[in-house]
């Protein structure tokens, strides 16, 4: 794409599509809003840029100029940011039109998208199911064929959990990889900005695009954007880990077969697959469930109705506005974890949980270190336990909702970058596979995918 | 191990959280099986000094001390809920009374 | 109006702001006196997906003020989180240091009132952010809150439980405002905000081992409330105690205007601040040879000053200790003496003409060394006399200039040519015969008499030493 008119066209063209898809309530920004910005956007984008013309949707937990950011979440309604995140202001360097900001669960706590103060995201081919979360209208756009990419993000998951259930590729970098300058914080040592895309090329680029070292953030590595590989023409020489412990017994049949079949290519292509074993997997969610309510907690204490958002009125003190506005405009979810995260740090159980919690992780990340000390390039694995449950099933028990993440959020806990690209269906519906990389190594695991992503046959009935 | 109304009315309090009396039952009962369900790492050994897991950088980049404010598109007159007179306003204190910022 | 018996046990933590350009964790300007909510950006703002960037200043200057009061500096040490809620605090959390503090175990020597030399131990020296302000009679019924301060950079000092005494314990601020002023640390500056001091009080009785209950004591805002404050504090305890009743561990908030201190009213339950590690700040880390060139880079300390000039120009301790209150005077004696001035002459000049001067237009001394050691020169060599040398240094100091042009333009060189004051000495002895005679008869304490009358014949130019001489001569025959 090198002339204006072109630009103009795939604006229009995006508007258009993401307007068609808008059932999906996957897009939160009204069509006539984002046609406008589009528009306006198709003015100023920077023509020599390598994503020139790429529509790229941005979950609403990341700060952009162009439209409001509420993190799917009343007490950020209508707020527009005055500034913009570093991934925002990269992508846009790079020629990407922003196409609107995509519904999630609110403030990324969730994985079904159904903790939207917007209402939920529909999967985007079986209305009756969720499309994972919590950037599931990141991923079901990028199904529904509207954008080439989306930003999302993960503390838990939320990125390669949701890429699973709707069928596209979901990309988790090693954290420190992206910036996290304009993230709305959740947990903090967990958080990471991802990326949704078409195919993992799509993902790739924008990856590739929105990481490198920021000064704006102290946390992310002084390392230069990620390098692509090129793709391999097979994978001799990999050596690909199966750990165990995830497929246990219980494991969906048509995941456990989709899988099978992928590993099966895997060997097909060359690589060396062995199994190995994460023997503290299983500690994995809870440890999670304790490290990420409590940053959460405390990252969300800056929501109290002072400096922005809405003020929920009538408070006859500062304390009471706290208290309405916290209470009101926080959803069930939200406020369930600000409190279990407040315990777990309050005075007398910071050591047995917070504390525990941050020693039981070194212990997950060191059964990743001793796989790949011990000769494993990458892991692989499914991405989740089933393929798109349906809404509702999983809200009247929370812990049930957690157990979603169970093979996703290891990858979080250590840092390392982590992938889910499709390698089947079962009835029609996505399953995700899953690879785990080392650290800093995305090229790696990115070439495997590549290998992976054109050999094995991601739409066919496992 | 299970959380009584007293502990979630404090912690409530801590988080500046309103909850109606209503809701308490509810969340009493989810909180439970919540801390319950996190509670099975105390069976985990991690060992004497353990060391917390951390990533990130090993060590901070400290900036240059000069004055350069990230940017702000917009000041706080568009973006405050209620702003007079170049201050942000909040309702008077209340119980707050006289107490100062902690250090 | 302490009762018999009662010994007093005081503790202090003190907010320093360090004097950096820009804050703590963002690059907004520390400048004091900006229109409110001009100094902000995302970051001390608190908005959503800000993070904070440490300033390296501020990291330097926490780590000179640590050795200055000679503290282990730890190679690492780890930000963490302090929660609470309070307008002010836009994130909802200050960002300090708690369980791994930048510096611990000091100490700083200090003269009490009381005891003599004391010396202060400094448990901890840590760095943190500041909170903006709240301001509650701005608005009817509300609280304006200006975010200009959140995020400025600051050191929280604390010591242990080592003051005897209110009086002490501001003798050891000052001392502490005096280091910190040194090494350009700070400007310890009350008013401003640069230096803020909460304490720690109780008593017990005299010769007692155990400490008693102790309250905390804030809302200090100059040295002297803080000799007030204490005092007034310490007295009440004792009056609880032998009324037989209890103190009460609690915080106290002192009121300048009535003089008087009161409960902080009562909050529904005392702070849980849930303290963890900052996770968007990896660890502090120090090279232990950049903090080693930090305590090489360290100017000469007060104490050491001090005993310096005793030795070095033989002055008397009460003197030495003046010119090196601050480190702006000690530099601009040594500054005179260095432009030739002797150091006696010099000190004089500096404590006298030099300080008064300057107290009466914002600390400055306005009068370059040089200039002021050429004026000592003047005097020295009687081309002025000292009362001469005043006005002219009054002149230097509002419109400079140089000395001697200064003098011969007011008229003040003194006459020396024996020929001229000749001429005025045999003029007052012609004109004053009787007294002649009466000197010549045995009155020699006359010869001020002579003196004084040759300087008004003169209009105060003759040079009075040579006078003397003149007339010494004249009037022996």
């Amino acid at each position: 794409m090198s002339d204006g008119t072109d630009i103009v066209a795939a604006a229009r063209a995006v508007a258009t599509r993401i307007g068609k898809a808008k059932r999906l309530n996957a897009v939160l920004t009204s069509p006539a809003e984002l046609r406008k910005s589009l528009l306006q956007q198709s003015k100023t984008v920077h023509p020599s840029g390598v994503l020139y013309g790429m529509a790229v949707a941005v979950k609403d937990n990341i700060c952009t100029l162009e439209f409001p950011t509420t993190c799917g979440s009343k007490i950020l309604e209508g707020y527009e940011s005055p500034y913009e995140a570093t991934v925002v202001a990269r992508l846009k360097a790079a020629g990407a039109l922003i196409a609107g900001k995509t519904n999630c669960d609110e403030f990324a706590m969730g994985s079904s998208t159904e903790h939207s103060a917007w209402g939920r995201t529909l999967h985007p081919t079986d209305k009756t199911r969720v499309p994972g979360g919590s950037s599931g209208g990141s991923a079901a756009i990028v199904a529904a064929g509207a954008v080439t990419a989306a930003l999302g993000s993960e503390t838990g998951g939320s990125v390669r959990q949701p890429a699973s259930f709707c069928g596209v590729v979901g990309i988790k970098p090693t954290y420190g990889r992206v910036s996290r300058y304009g993230l709305v914080a959740f947990g903090s040592s967990l958080d990471q900005i991802g990326v949704l895309g078409r195919s993992v090329h799509d993902a790739a680029r924008v990856l590739s695009v929105i990481s490198g070292r920021d000064p704006k953030d102290s946390t992310c590595e002084d390392r230069d954007p990620l390098r692509l590989p090129t793709v391999p023409e097979n994978l001799q020489g990999f050596v690909i880990g199966v750990p165990k412990e995830y497929f246990p017994a219980d494991l969906d049949p048509g995941v456990r077969r989709a899988c099978e079949r992928a590993i099966r290519t895997l060997r097909e292509l060359g690589a060396s697959v062995r199994e190995v074993s994460l023997p503290h997997t299983q500690y994995a969610v809870p440890t999670y469930y304790i490290v990420a309510p409590a940053e959460a907690s405390s990252n969300l204490a800056r929501f109290d109705g002072v400096r922005y958002g809405p003020r929920f009125d009538g408070a006859a003190d500062v304390r009471a506005l706290y208290r309405a506005t916290r209470g009101e405009g926080f959803g069930e979810e939200v406020r369930r974890r600000i409190m279990v995260g407040t315990y777990v740090l309050s005075s007398g159980y910071y050591d047995a949980y917070y504390r525990k919690a941050q020693q039981v992780r070194a212990l997950i990340a060191q059964d990743f270190r001793n796989a790949f000390d011990r000769g494993v390039d990458l892991l692989f694995t499914p991405t989740t336990p089933t393929t798109a449950f349906k809404a509702g099933e999983k809200l009247a028990d929370p812990v049930a909702m957690y157990l979603a993440d169970i093979f996703v959020c290891p990858a979080n806990l250590a840092g390392l970058p982590a992938m889910s690209l499709p390698v089947g269906r079962v009835k029609g519906l996505p399953v995700g596979g899953q690879l785990i990389g080392q650290a800093f190594l995305e090229d790696e695991m990115l070439e495997a995918a590549y290998a992976l992503e054109r050999a094995v046959p991601g739409t066919a009935e496992a | 191990m299970s959380v009584t109304p007293d502990d979630v009315a404090r912690i409530a309090q801590l988080a500046e959280l309103h909850l109606d009396q209503e809701e308490m039952p509810a969340l009493v009962g989810q909180m439970s099986r919540i801390l319950d369900y996190v509670a099975q790492l105390g069976q985990v050994q991690v060992g004497e000094g353990a060391k917390p897991f951390v990533l990130g950088p090993d060590a901070i980049r400290c900036r240059p001390d000069e004055v350069k404010p990230w940017p702000l598109a917009f000041g706080p007159s568009e973006f405050a809920p209620v702003f007079k007179s170049g201050f942000f306003v909040v309702p008077r204190l209340g119980q707050f009374g006289d107490e100062g910022s902690d250090e | 109006m302490v009762g018999h018996g009662w010994e007093t046990v005081i503790g202090l933590e003190t907010h320093v702001q360090l004097g950096t350009v820009s804050k703590m964790f963002c690059g907004c300007s520390t400048a004091f006196g900006a229109p409110p909510n001009t100094n902000i950006c995302p970051v001390c703002v608190g908005l959503p997906g800000a993070l904070p960037v440490p300033n390296e200043q501020a990291v330097k200057l926490a780590v000179r003020a640590a050795l200055a009061l000679g503290c282990t500096v730890h190679a690492k040490s780890v930000f963490a989180r302090k929660n609470y809620f309070y307008p002010d605090l836009p994130k909802g959390y200050q960002i300090s240091q708690f369980d791994h503090p930048l510096a611990t175990l000091g100490g700083l020597e200090f003269l009490s009132p009381d005891r003599g030399v004391v010396r202060a131990t400094i448990e901890r020296l840590h760095l943190e952010e500041d909170a903006g302000k709240s301001l509650h009679d701005r608005i009817p019924k509300a609280t304006a809150v200006d975010l200009n301060r959140a995020g400025l950079p600051l050191v929280e000092i604390v010591t242990g439980a080592d003051f005897r005494s209110p009086a002490e314990a501001r003798a050891y601020l000052q001392t502490l405002k005096q280091v910190l002023e040194y090494i350009g640390v700070s400007d310890c500056d009350m008013e401003k905000g640069s230096l803020r001091v909460d304490a720690n009080v109780s008593v017990r009785r005299a010769g007692a081992e155990a400490l008693g209950v102790k309250t905390e004591v804030k809302n200090i805002n100059s040295f002297a409330y803080v000799e007030k404050a204490l005092t007034v504090e310490r007295d009440r305890q004792v009056g609880v105690l032998e009324a037989g009743g209890g103190v009460t561990q609690e915080t106290m908030l002192y009121d300048s205007k009535e003089n008087a201190v009161r409960p902080q009213r009562s909050k529904e339950q005392s702070h849980d601040y849930r303290y963890f590690p900052e996770p968007d700040l990896p660890p502090l880390v120090l090279a232990p040879s950049w903090v080693e060139e930090q305590r090489q880079l360290l100017p000469e300390l007060p104490g050491a000053k001090r005993e310096r000039f005793v030795a070095q120009y033989g002055l008397v301790a009460q003197d030495a200790a003046v010119l090196t209150h601050s480190r702006a005077v000690a530099d601009y004696f040594e500054g005179v003496v260095h432009a030739g001035a002797e150091p006696k002459a010099a000190a004089n000049w500096v404590m006298g003409e030099a300080l008064a001067n300057a107290k009466d237009h914002g600390e400055e001394l306005r009068v370059p060394a040089a200039s002021l050691a050429q004026l000592i020169a003047l005097v020295k060599g009687g081309t002025v006399s000292h009362q001469a040398a005043k006005r002219v240094f009054g002149e230097l100091a509002t419109r400079g200039g140089d000395p001697r042009t200064i003098a011969e333009s007011l008229g003040l060189i003194q006459v020396a040519d024996t020929n001229v004051l000749g001429g005025w000495v045999t003029e007052v002895v012609n004109a004053n015969a009787a007294e002649v005679g009466r000197y010549r008869a045995g009155e020699t304490k006359l010869m001020a008499f002579f003196v004084g009358q040759v300087m008004k014949v003169s209009r105060g130019k003759a040079d009075p030493k040579l006078v003397q001489k003149v007339l010494a001569e004249k009037l022996a025959g």
